[in-house]
C-alpha cells in the first residue's frame, strides 16, 4: 500500500531514468520535507480509509475516526464483501472490461492505422469526426442509446453496455495511437511491401508488434476508464445481477449509512484493484498520458 | 491526386481505394452507431413533448428550448456549472504547476511523491464520492472529527447538507481528483526546457522569480494549451461527482447541467425537455472543444 509510505523510499518499479541526480544540501532536504507534509495531506483521506477498515465499529464511535486503533479485525472486510454483493460486481466489471478492452483497442488501431499510414479519402474529416467525440458529453446520448437497448432487449445486460463504452472509448484510443503509428518510418513499410506483403500483414506483422508500448498504455486508460464508467451503468442496468462496481458501491452507500467501518472497507474492496493496477503500471500510464497529450 | 507525390510516398501506390475503409469501418460503424447517430437523434427528442415512456410524441418545435430561461433550476443550474469550470480547473492546475515545478527541483523520493500525488486520479469517481461524503459525514466523519479537535467546533457543520457549502464541499473532492494530470504534464514539459536557457538568464542577472516569468512559464505553453483545452472540456460534462454525492441537493444548490437533465428525463418523465438541457450543454462543450480538436486534427495532418 502506498498509504503510510511518506518517507523518501524510492519505489524500484518507478525508477525514472530523467530525474536528476540524488540531490544534496540543505535546499533539497527541506523541499523534500514540504513536499512529505503535503503528500501526506493529500493522501490523508486514503490513509485514514485503511485505518478505519481494519478496525471495530465499537473502537471508531469510542476513540472517534482520528485515534489510532485500540483493536484489529477483518471482519469489515467480510461483513462489507457479502452484503456488497461484490463477488457479483467484481465478476461483472472484469467480464466487461475482458471483452470492451481488447476489442476496443484493436478497432481503434486499425482506424488509427487507416489514418496514419493508408492513403484513405476525407481522411482529415473522418480525424475531425472522431476527436470532437472526445467533446460530446455522454449525457446526450443517454435516452436514444436507452431507446435503442431497450427496443433491442438489451438492457439490464452487461452485454448492453459494450457498444456505447466501445463508441466513447473510441475518441481518445483513436488520437494515441495514430500520433504513435505516425512516428513508424514508412521506408520500412514500404520495404515489406516490396517484399508482397498486404496492408493486413504490415497491420498484423509490423504496425502492431512495433507499437506494444503505445497500444499497452491505451489498453490500460482504457480499462481504468471502463471499471469507473457510471452514467451508462447506472441507467441501464438495474437488477443487483447485472450491477458493475461502481454502481454496486452506490446501493452499498446507502445501505451502510451508519456503519462507518463497514463502508470503508466496501469503498477499498472496489478500489483495491485499480490501486495494484496503477501502482504495478504507472510508469506506462505516466508515460502514455504525457507522449500521447503533448505529442499527439 | 495522382500528382501529390511530395508528402508520403510509401501511402500512395498500394491499397486500393476502399482498402483504408476496411481497417476503418469496424471502429466507424462502432462510433456512429453508439455516438454520433444517438447524439444526433436527440437532437430530435429536443423538439417532442416526449415523456420518455408513451408510444406517441408531438413535435413541438423550439419550446423546450424557450422554457429553459425560464425554469429557476436551470438558472442555478448555469451558475454552478460556470462556478463548478473556472474553480476545478483553476485550482488544480495552479496546484498542478506548483507541484511539478516543485518535483522537477533538487528533491528526494520523486516517484513515490508523484504516485502519491497523482493517485486519486486513477480511483472510481463513486468511489471517491464515497470516500468523501464518509468525510463529510457530520458526526462521524473526519473533518469535523479534526476541527474539533483543533478546538474549532464552532466550525464542525453538516457539509453536504446545507445550501451554503455543499457545491464547495463537492469541489474538494473534484480538485483532489483533477490535480495529478496537470501535475504530470507539467512535469514532462519542465524537463524538456533546456538548461541553457536558465542558465543564460542567471548570466544575465535574472531573478528566480523573473526566469520563472521569462523562461518558465512561456516555454510551457503547449502544456497549458493542453491542461486548459482538456480541463474545459472535462469541466462542462459534470455529472458524476454530484449525482453520486449530493443528488443536486440540498434543494438545487449543486444542481448543475447534467444531474437536472438526468431527473427531466428518469424522474420527472419530460424526456423531450430533459434532451433539450443535454443538448445545450453539450453545445457548449463543443464549441469550446473544437479548437482542441481541431489542432490535434491539423497537427496530424
Amino acid at each position: 500500500m502506498t498509504v503510510t509510505a511518506q518517507a523518501p523510499v524510492d519505489l524500484p518499479i518507478a525508477a525514472t531514468r530523467s530525474d536528476s541526480p540524488a540531490p544534496k544540501g540543505r535546499r533539497g532536504l527541506v523541499m523534500t520535507f514540504v513536499l512529505a507534509v503535503i503528500a501526506l495531506f493529500w493522501i490523508s483521506p486514503l490513509a485514514l480509509l485503511v485505518i478505519t477498515a481494519v478496525r471495530p465499529l465499537s473502537d471508531f464511535i469510542g476513540n472517534g475516526p482520528l485515534s489510532w486503533p485500540a483493536d484489529f479485525t477483518w471482519k469489515n472486510f467480510s461483513d462489507a464483501w457479502g452484503i456488497g454483493n461484490f463477488a457479483t460486481t467484481y465478476r461483472n466489471s472484469a467480464l466487461l472490461a475482458l471483452i470492451k478492452v481488447p476489442v476496443g483497442v484493436l478497432i481503434s488501431a486499425m482506424l488509427g492505422f487507416a489514418l496514419a499510414k493508408l492513403r484513405m479519402r476525407f481522411r482529415r474529416t473522418v480525424m475531425f469526426t472522431v476527436f470532437l467525440g472526445l467533446t460530446i458529453p455522454i449525457y446526450i446520448t443517454i435516452v436514444p442509446v436507452f431507446i435503442m437497448m431497450r427496443s433491442a432487449g438489451a438492457t439490464d445486460s452487461i452485454f448492453g453496455l459494450i457498444g456505447p463504452y466501445l463508441a466513447f472509448g473510441i475518441p481518445f484510443e483513436v488520437l494515441v495511437l495514430q500520433s504513435f503509428f505516425r512516428q513508424i518510418p514508412d521506408e520500412i513499410i514500404e520495404a515489406a511491401k516490396v517484399d508482397g506483403a498486404g496492408d493486413w500483414r504490415v497491420f498484423f506483422t509490423m504496425i502492431l508488434p512495433l507499437s506494444v508500448p503505445a497500444l499497452v498504455t491505451v489498453a490500460i486508460l482504457d480499462a481504468v476508464a471502463t471499471w469507473n464508467e457510471f452514467l451508462f451503468a447506472l441507467i441501464l442496468l438495474n437488477s443487483d445481477a447485472h450491477k458493475t462496481i461502481p454502481v454496486g458501491l452506490l446501493n452499498f452507500q446507502g445501505q451502510f449509512a451508519n456503519n462507518n467501518t463497514g463502508l470503508a472497507a466496501g469503498i477499498l474492496i472496489a478500489v483495491v484493484p485499480i490501486l495494484i493496477a496503477y501502482t504495478l503500471l504507472q510508469r506506462w500510464i505516466v508515460g502514455g498520458l504525457t507522449a500521447g497529450s503533448l505529442k499527439g | 491526386m495522382a500528382g501529390t507525390v511530395a508528402v508520403k510516398p510509401s501511402t500512395v501506390k498500394r491499397g486500393g481505394r476502399w482498402s483504408p475503409w476496411l481497417f476503418a469501418i469496424p471502429a466507424l460503424a462502432v462510433y456512429v452507431a453508439f455516438l454520433v447517430y444517438p447524439a444526433l437523434s436527440s437532437l430530435w427528442f429536443s423538439l417532442t413533448n416526449w415523456d420518455g415512456l408513451s408510444a406517441t410524441y408531438k413535435f413541438v418545435g423550439l419550446d423546450n428550448y424557450f422554457k429553459l430561461p425560464h425554469d429557476p433550476v436551470v438558472v442555478s443550474a448555469v451558475q454552478n456549472n460556470l462556478i463548478w469550470t473556472v474553480v476545478t480547473i483553476a485550482v488544480p492546475t495552479v496546484i498542478g504547476l506548483l507541484l511539478a515545478i516543485a518535483l522537477n527541483g533538487k528533491v528526494h523520493g520523486k516517484p513515490i511523491l508523484r504516485l502519491i500525488f497523482y493517485t486519486p486520479a486513477v480511483l472510481p469517481l463513486v468511489s471517491i464520492a464515497s470516500i468523501w461524503g464518509w468525510l463529510y459525514n457530520p458526526q462521524y466523519g473526519a473533518i469535523n472529527s479534526f476541527l474539533r479537535m483543533i478546538g474549532l467546533d464552532g466550525l464542525a457543520q453538516a457539509w453536504l447538507g446545507q445550501d451554503s457549502t455543499a457545491l464547495w464541499a463537492v469541489m474538494v473532492p473534484a480538485i483532489w481528483l483533477r490535480t495529478g494530470f496537470p501535475m504530470l504534464l507539467y512535469l514532462a514539459a519542465l524537463q524538456g526546457i533546456p538548461n541553457e536557457l536558465y542558465e543564460a538568464a542567471t548570466v544575465d542577472g535574472a531573478t528566480k522569480w523573473q526566469q520563472f516569468w521569462h523562461v518558465t512559464m512561456p516555454s510551457l505553453r503547449p502544456a497549458h494549451y493542453i491542461v486548459l483545452a482538456l480541463s474545459l472540456i472535462d469541466s462542462f460534462k459534470v455529472f458524476d461527482m454530484i449525482y453520486a454525492m449530493t443528488y443536486g441537493g440540498p434543494g438545487t444548490s449543486t444542481q448543475v447541467m447534467g444531474t437536472w437533465m438526468y431527473f427531466n428525463v428518469f424522474q420527472y418523465y419530460q424526456a423531450g425537455y430533459g434532451t433539450a438541457i443535454a443538448v445545450v450543454i453539450t453545445l457548449v462543450a463543443v464549441a469550446v472543444g473544437i479548437p482542441y480538436v481541431r489542432s490535434q486534427t491539423r497537427e496530424a495532418s
